[in-house]
């Protein structure tokens, strides 16, 4: 009985041996799964990146370097099958960098508030609420804006800031003129922006301070810092990478946002730099003209700023993890392990 | 070193295999846009003439797939779903892409007719070869205002309509004319001369390419010399150059924009400004008439042009010159295969469908309903006799 059982045993074990300890608990084939998978993530980039570049091959022969020209009067006429993208670089390089210029301090507050100072009462449902906002459809925010917040809140600011910071000497370019009515303009795109970037950036600013160890805290206190203090010359510093991650994870989606922005943005090729004038982003003219495109160089002209969007992204990114990578050299914990 | 090795060929095999798979899913994604006639296609030529007396198909055994724009979507469903009481053999499927989507869908292969409201171009017709052009219905577009007045009606008074010129149009969109008490719109609407303000006029467009700007362009061009855009699904605005120019995206941002925004001007399919209870204007015509937006001036402009027809069944039918014409109008055209369709009897199916929503009274009810207008006599007359001369596999497909 009991040799019987021992055979197929053995054979299994010999079986195990021949193979070595590569089967053991399948690890040699997870990692063969997993890095694959990582392949499978530059694959797509690099097919999506070379997609785009075929794509725009006749726009970028005809317009070369004019179609980028940051110029004032730039032209975009299917009629005329002439094309300039600088309205809509601008558009979304403007709209966002106001988004994160606004959303910054609202969600290092909102953090700093949820993992620090927010009674133990309030810290859960408080963070349900914010984890809510951050899952509201884009479209719905557009609507929104256009029928509440627009004319409610972002037209009243705009003629406030237009009649007080736009006789300025530089900044006041980015002030000049009268918004419209309706609100529609790249500062409601950019409070718009704000409000959906805001609930990304504070979460992840609250998980940031709440992994920061106690002894931390405790070693500030026991210096005799204050709250204020320990906060502002600890703790901030301490997670600053973290809080340039949520940063980049905000301008992404600012950069992207496209439905929302083209509801409430007007969609109008204005010749000027103002932020209470209509505008245009990169995203909202792909989405807008795309499905009608029927010359052959208005689609590829589309594509190549669907190219140009790429382009910025990746280098945003690379720029931003260079950042979190300079910060995180210098930061605290890193030098007492270095 | 060889751990590496067998390392690198096992994660290239897999990852070989996941894109296989994407590539079988991509594949099986177009055959439900367009399925190759696998199930359909039961025998050559002798079945079209078997199917229409005997051997009635199994239920939803033809799939037909069209796609295009979207200027003509709700009728085009309306009649799709109406149709599978007449045939219950056929299931059509409408996608409204866009007509410049549906042309090159149509010129790919990838579905069996599209839609478009703009003209299918020389080149298209040279790598498309045998693509026709059927007009199906007419839709008119209706300038749109919201106009905060300077002062109150007397009670009791309905508002007046405001009445435009066609150069008044044109001058708005220009940015020449800027504000709504400008002697030009005071001279065409005398009766609203105390209560035009001093405001300047926000001008609503499209921001998406749309079927519905190349009608209104194409309508400017032909008012006045001024327009110097031209006439496409999507231009480049001299009212946003100047700064008074907003883009709504679709119908719906267009009226939510002339909606919010006091004093502004805006244009949208008549159908959309009927169910929305917006205030549209009425245009003074090229025969110097007032007219107002609706099924019978629609259908006197079309008249009009009944004889303007190409070879391709295309024309244009804005500014028409009859008395009683509505101005800013198209046709919206279905676009087909005229001999190289292979599934004989999926073509016999189209054509019947194709006929069906020209003839029956009750396809045209329905079309008018949701404020488009049906042929005159003669243009479906013109309409049917082409659909009539479409060949498959060289043999006549309606009988």
């Amino acid at each position: 009985m009991i040799n019987k059982s021992r055979t197929p045993l053995s054979v299994l074990g010999k079986f195990r041996k021949r193979m070595g300890k590569s089967l053991h608990h399948g690890d040699r084939v997870w990692q063969v799964l997993t890095i694959s998978m990582g392949i499978c993530v530059l694959l797509l980039i690099l097919s999506i990146g070379w997609t785009l570049w075929q794509g725009s091959v006749d726009a970028r022969l005809k317009f070369g370097l004019s179609f980028l020209l940051p110029t004032l009067d730039a032209s975009w006429n299917p009629v005329l099958d002439k094309f300039q993208a600088w309205p809509f670089i601008y558009g979304t390089l403007i709209t966002s960098a106001m988004a994160i210029l606004l959303a910054l301090p609202i969600s290092l507050g909102i953090g700093i508030f949820l993992a620090e100072l927010c009674p133990g009462w309030l810290r859960l449902p408080l963070g349900w609420m914010l984890e809510l906002l951050a899952a509201i459809p884009s479209v719905v925010f557009g609507l929104w804006g256009i029928f509440v917040f627009l004319p409610a809140v972002v037209e009243p600011v705009g003629s406030v800031l237009g009649h007080t910071l736009g006789s300025l000497p530089i900044l006041g370019s980015l002030f000049a003129g009268s918004i419209p009515v309706s609100g529609a303009s790249r500062l409601a795109a950019s409070m718009i922006l704000t409000i959906m970037i805001v609930p990304t950036i504070s979460a992840v600013t609250r998980d940031v301070f709440l992994a920061i160890p106690h002894s931390q805290r405790e070693a500030a206190f026991a210096l005799g810092a204050t709250e204020w203090e320990t906060i502002s010359q600890v703790l901030v510093p301490y997670g600053l990478s973290g809080i340039l991650g949520a940063v980049i994870l905000g301008l992404g989606r600012a950069l992207g946002e496209t439905m929302a922005v083209t509801m409430v943005i007007g969609n109008s090729i204005e010749g000027t730099l103002s932020l209470l004038r209509p505008g245009y982003t990169m995203s909202s003219v792909i989405a807008n003209e795309f499905a009608e495109a029927v010359s052959p160089l208005h689609s590829q002209s589309l594509i190549e700023i669907g190219l140009l969007l790429f382009v910025i992204t990746l280098l945003l990114n690379l720029l931003a993890r260079f950042l979190v990578w300079r910060v995180a050299r210098r930061a605290p914990q890193q030098e007492v392990r270095g | 070193m060889s751990k590496k090795m067998i390392l690198a060929i096992a994660s290239l095999s897999v990852v070989g295999l996941m894109l296989s798979a994407c590539g079988s899913a991509t594949q099986s994604a177009t055959e439900t846009v367009a399925p190759a006639g696998s199930a359909t296609n039961t025998g050559p030529a002798t079945a079209v003439a078997q199917t229409a007396t005997n051997t009635p198909l199994a239920l939803g055994s033809v799939k037909i797939n069209g796609a295009g724009a979207t200027f003509p979507l709700p009728v085009y469903s309306a009649w799709t779903y109406a149709y599978k009481y007449v045939d219950p053999s056929v299931v059509i499927n409408y996608q409204g892409i866009g007509s410049g989507g549906g042309k090159k869908a149509i010129i790919d292969g990838t579905v069996d007719f599209a839609g478009s409201d703009s003209l299918v171009t020389d080149a298209e017709y040279a790598s498309g070869k045998d693509l026709q052009m059927y007009p199906m219905v007419a839709g008119a577009v209706a300038p749109v205002y919201n106009i905060k007045w300077a002062k109150d009606f007397p009670t009791g008074t309905p508002v007046p309509v405001l009445v435009l010129d066609r150069q008044t149009l044109v001058d708005i969109y220009n940015a020449k004319v800027t504000k709504w008490n400008d002697p030009e719109l005071v001279t065409t609407n005398p009766g609203l001369k105390d209560y035009l303000p001093a405001a300047t006029i926000t001008a609503v467009h499209r921001s998406d390419g749309s079927g519905t700007t190349e009608i209104f362009t194409k309508s400017l061009t032909s008012f006045s010399a001024d327009w110097t855009a031209g006439g496409a699904t999507a231009v480049e605005w001299p009212v946003d150059k100047a700064g008074n120019g907003i883009g709504g995206k679709g119908n719906q941002g267009v009226a939510a924009a002339v909606i919010n925004t006091p004093n502004s001007i805006g244009y949208v399919e008549l159908a959309y400004a009927i169910s929305n209870t917006m205030s549209y204007a009425s245009m003074v015509n090229k025969a110097g008439n007032t007219v107002v937006a609706n099924s019978s001036s629609l259908t006197s402009a079309m008249g009009d042009f009944a004889n303007g027809f190409t070879d391709k069944l295309t024309a244009t039918i804005v500014d028409a010159p009859g008395a009683g014409s509505w101005p800013i109008a198209g046709y919206t055209y279905l676009v087909l295969h005229t001999q190289s369709m292979t599934d004989c009897v999926k073509a016999e199916k189209i054509l019947e469908f194709i006929r069906w929503a020209l003839t029956d009274p009750a396809a045209g009810q329905q079309a008018s309903n949701l404020g488009y207008s049906v042929l005159p006599a003669a243009v479906r007359d013109s309409v049917l006799a082409k659909l009539g001369a479409v060949t498959c596999k060289g043999n006549l497909v309606l009988k």
